[in-house]
């Protein structure tokens, strides 16, 4: 890692716009701490003095509450979602818990709901058809 | 709302000795910068920023300023980083690890301590055994291992262990164990 320069983005296939993001989904942090996890072993003389536990607790959780996978595909959902004016936390809990129905999704995230919110039943269960399509074809 | 996985900017000024000054030499830069990943894993915790999990980037490396009397030179480094905070009223998904008959402990990323008391996990009874569990009227089971999706009522910063334990609850549609 050096200063100056980010890390090409699109080389590691963290891209920009999850780097410049306040909160990340849990399939962000997965690519992320992957990453690091990597260069670690391959660059540090003592790579296990710059891991901490929390670092590996982190990693393992993410890895299994992931539920998208593929780099690609975890840019699409942070892209699809973003179109849909949600704030940074209720795009990664909607990603995070992938809600099947419109019921759950507002159970998950009541705020979208919230008087003057622009987002109807419609376009909710237009998302959540947009990200299981993502599911399908990773 | 700061909850969550969340990237954050930090400023910390990594301290070197002067022995180390003249040994890298032109390696200054890749020794502040293995300095900082070192005291950055050892933090692990703070009350403000949550569980710290690793660098993502170095931003900016200040001018170096030399401690008079040590001979020891300041560097200030911007960066940023991973961290993870939990909040009331997020909703989350844990593993649990431990069963007793008054509650469950989960652990969620970083915390290791996330209790859901039996008062709060709506019809759900304790059967005893040598694994116990919980179970409701549906057959549907709270046990060691399994997934479970919760509420998070509070949170607390344990100061003299560096960690954030939890209290959840259930009360909730789609909260529960998933299978």
């Amino acid at each position: 890692m050096s200063t100056g320069e980010e890390e090409n983005a699109a080389e590691l296939k963290i891209p920009d716009e999850f780097l410049k993001a306040k909160c990340l989904m849990n399939c962000e942090v997965a690519l992320i701490l992957e990453h690091k996890y990597e260069q670690l072993q391959q660059t540090a003389d003592d790579p296990m003095n710059q891991m901490s536990q929390v670092f590996e607790k982190s990693h393992q959780y993410v890895k299994r509450f992931s539920r998208y996978k593929n780099p690609d595909a975890v840019r699409q959902v942070r892209e699809i979602l973003s179109r849909y004016q949600l704030a940074e936390f209720e795009l990664c809990v909607l990603g995070n818990l992938c809600p099947e129905t419109v019921e759950e999704a507002i159970s998950m995230v009541p705020s979208i709901k919230a008087k003057g919110r622009a987002l109807d039943d419609e376009a909710i269960e237009k998302m959540l058809n947009d990200l299981s399509l993502i599911k399908k074809f990773e | 709302k700061k909850k969550m996985f969340l990237q954050s900017k930090l400023s910390w000024n990594v301290v070197l000795s002067s022995e180390k000054l003249e040994t890298e030499g032109l390696k200054l830069q890749k020794a502040i910068i293995t300095h900082l990943l070192s005291v950055f894993a050892a933090k692990k915790a703070s009350k403000d920023h949550g569980y710290l999990l690793a660098v993502t980037t170095v931003d900016r490396i200040g001018e170096g300023r030399v401690r008079q009397h040590s001979g020891e030179v300041l560097f200030p480094v911007e960066f940023s980083c991973v961290a993870f905070r939990m909040a009331t009223g997020e909703i989350l998904e844990g593993t649990v690890h431990k069963i007793l008959k008054h509650g469950v402990f989960m652990r969620c990323g970083p915390v290791e301590n996330v209790y859901l008391t039996h008062q709060k996990m709506k019809d759900y009874e304790y059967v005893p055994g040598e694994n116990p569990y919980f179970m409701n009227a549906k057959s549907s089971r709270i046990e060691r291992g399994g997934v479970v999706r919760f509420l998070v009522m509070g949170v607390k910063f344990v100061e003299n262990e560096k960690e954030f334990q939890a209290v959840a609850s259930l009360d909730g549609d789609y909260l529960g164990p998933l299978s």
